[in-house]
């Protein structure tokens, strides 16, 4: 399994080339394009009830779809929905990484994606709901960003401080608090910055240099409110 | 050399800041940490240390990895362990003096998992209990919703079926059972203290076995449950339970219990008025209501107590019942109703049998003539 980041930039795409029998999960929706030898499933990862709490618990698609190389190998196409870089990582069966519900696009077939449950802060606080992904396994994975995608190297006890709504993917060797950003409780909660996450290392933290919630509310202000 | 299988993650100076897959094994003495040089382990190294220069505590996301930390010949080492096998492989290998941190640190994942659960369960137990709080406590939101329904509205929302049915009923408009009935009701009603109602009752000239109340004090006896009565002292039994249904404003309770529980959310926020309009909606009607078993109970007490204070022998009440809920006595549209058990009628018994024994006071009307007035013979056998 092979891949490259066409375009890269605000609009990329990522091709992977996929050998004989090879397949690969994508986030439903990912595909854009294949050769013929490909076969699309679509597939509940982790059997229906885990399906199912992806789906209300993470706002996750219900359906992860399945690419397959059945017939022969070939290329998939995959693009994520919003404007934003796309990653590739390589995972080697020890590292493992969370993963905040939007930021999957894809993963080769010795990935696991598991959903997991925060603790009660974070989930609250955190603003990626109580449920976020754990991947883990040996393989591929493709993470996708809102604008561009920037990586945090943490040596061991290095500490650095982030905006949660800016949160893609994290080591799972970190830890963090999270921590107000103003002084003032009521300022926290008006403001909608708020919350900051205090990482600490080692490890990696990668984050998106735009917050889609900020830009959704930005896009908000233009359309016109019926009635 | 066989392909490496990294089981930890290594972090150090010349390492990646993601950490450098490494395998470990533990020994008697330490542990040696081998390094994959090159993609697929072909060439590696490796790297020895004494359990007596490793330091050792929890840490990662959920505080549930082993980080050891030793300063080694290529400087400071940060080593994560998540593997259970060679977790436990270092604490049975680990000398004495580790077992301490080694505790420690254990404790403390212990602490992180169960507070995790903590919060978690006082969260879910928080949920379940405003589920069976809706629940069972919907008694007490109905209890409020009628509470706020003023007796006015409640009179013209009973007068409103009471002359709908009377109008196609053929009405005894006098005579003595007529005058029977009503001199009961008075008596009854001169005991309730501060009555908002004023009972009104009518005669309907039918062989159905049936007496109701309506909400706000509209009272239908028919002929067929006087024709079943074997002294008046029964008749009186069913007005006392028929006028406690309308003083414990069950009938209300019902009709909000049947239409939900934003009917009665709305009713307690909003004006009241808006529940007809649901009502003929939903095709409710009054006299069809049937009671529930607490109702019925409730009824029943208050009626003993109220057949009593009236000083008419609350005895005609439980034999009445008893005999009304006997088989062979045909089809009784009364309990239809007002559903009968025999634990209505042994409750009532051993009520009555609490109650200081008094002299009952005779109705001013003659049986007879009542029983005349029905059509029947004047005899008191049915
Ligand atoms: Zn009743």
């Amino acid at each position: 399994m092979k891949s490259e980041i066409l375009y890269p930039g605000a609009f990329p795409m990522a091709r992977v080339e996929l050998g004989n029998g090879e397949q690969i999960k994508a986030e439903s929706g990912a595909m854009v394009a294949c050769s013929p030898t490909i076969d699309i499933e679509s597939k509940m990862e982790g059997g229906f009830l885990g399906a199912l709490s992806r789906k209300f618990l993470t706002g996750e698609k219900f359906f992860f779809q399945t690419l397959r190389a059945s017939r022969g190998a070939g290329e998939v196409l995959l693009a994520p929905t919003v404007p934003g870089e796309i990653v590739v990582l390589e995972l080697d069966g020890v590292n493992e990484y969370m993963v905040q519900k939007d930021g999957f696009l894809a993963g080769g077939d010795g990935i696991t994606i598991d959903s997991q449950m925060q603790s009660m802060s974070r989930g609250l606080l955190g603003g990626e709901g109580f449920f976020i992904l754990k991947i883990s396994g040996k393989g591929m994975l493709l993470l996708n960003s809102f604008g561009a995608v920037h990586k945090i190297e943490l040596k061991p006890s290095q500490e650095y401080i982030v905006d949660n709504s800016h949160l893609v993917a994290w080591s799972t060797t970190t830890s963090y608090n999270i921590e107000k950003a103003t002084s003032g409780w009521v300022a926290s909660f008006t403001s909608g910055e708020g919350f900051v996450c205090r990482f600490r290392g080692p490890g990696l933290v990668f984050i998106q240099s735009r917050n889609p919630g900020g830009f959704g509310a930005w896009v908000r202000q233009f359309i016109p409110v019926s009635e | 050399m066989a392909e490496l299988q990294p089981n930890a993650l290594c972090f150090g100076d010349e390492f990646p800041a993601s950490g450098m897959p490494c395998l470990v094994q533990i020994e008697s003495s330490g542990l040696t940490v081998t390094y994959a040089l090159n993609h697929g382990g072909a060439e590696s190294r490796s790297e020895s240390v004494r359990f007596a220069d490793v330091s050792v505590s929890a840490g990662g996301l959920n505080h549930d990895q082993l980080v050891l930390q030793w300063v080694g010949a290529a400087g400071q080492r940060t080593l994560y362990l998540k593997n259970p096998d060679v977790i436990r492989a270092f604490r049975q290998m680990a000398p004495d003096h580790m077992s301490r941190p080694l505790e420690q640190a254990a404790e403390q994942v212990r602490q992180v998992r169960q507070r995790h659960r903590v919060v978690w369960g006082l969260v879910g137990g928080t949920v379940l209990a405003v589920v069976l709080g809706l629940w069972f406590g919907s008694d007490l939101l109905v209890e409020l919703a009628v509470s706020r329904i003023p007796a006015e509205w409640e009179q013209k929302l009973g007068e409103s079926a009471y002359r709908e049915f009377l109008a196609g009923q053929d009405v005894m408009k006098d005579g003595p059972a007529v005058d029977a009935v009503k001199e009961m009701t008075q008596r009854l009603a001169s005991q309730v203290p501060n009555n908002p109602y004023r009972f009104d009752v009518t005669v309907v000239k039918s062989d159905v076995v049936n007496a109701f109340a309506l909400p706000g004090g509209y009272i239908v006896v028919f002929t067929g449950l006087m024709k079943k009565a074997e002294s008046p002292e029964e008749v009186a039994g069913v007005l006392a339970h028929e006028l406690n249904h309308v003083l414990q404003r069950h009938g209300l309770e019902r009709i909000i219990k049947q239409l939900g529980f934003v009917a009665v959310v709305s009713i307690v926020l909003g004006n009241p008025p808006g529940l007809g309009g649901i009502m003929k909606q939903l095709g409710i009607e009054l006299m069809t209501l049937k009671f529930g078993r607490a109702q019925e109970t409730e009824a029943d007490m208050t009626g003993l107590q109220l057949l009593y204070q009236a000083k008419i022998n609350p005895e005609g009440m439980i034999t009445f019942f008893q005999r009304l809920a006997e088989k062979d006595e045909g089809r009784v549209e009364w309990l239809s109703t007002h559903p009968m058990s025999s634990a209505r009628a042994d409750h009532l018994k051993a009520k009555l049998a609490e109650m200081p024994k008094q002299q009952a006071e005779p109705f001013s009307f003659e049986w007879p003539k009542v029983r005349g007035g029905l059509g029947m013979s004047s005899s008191s056998a049915p």
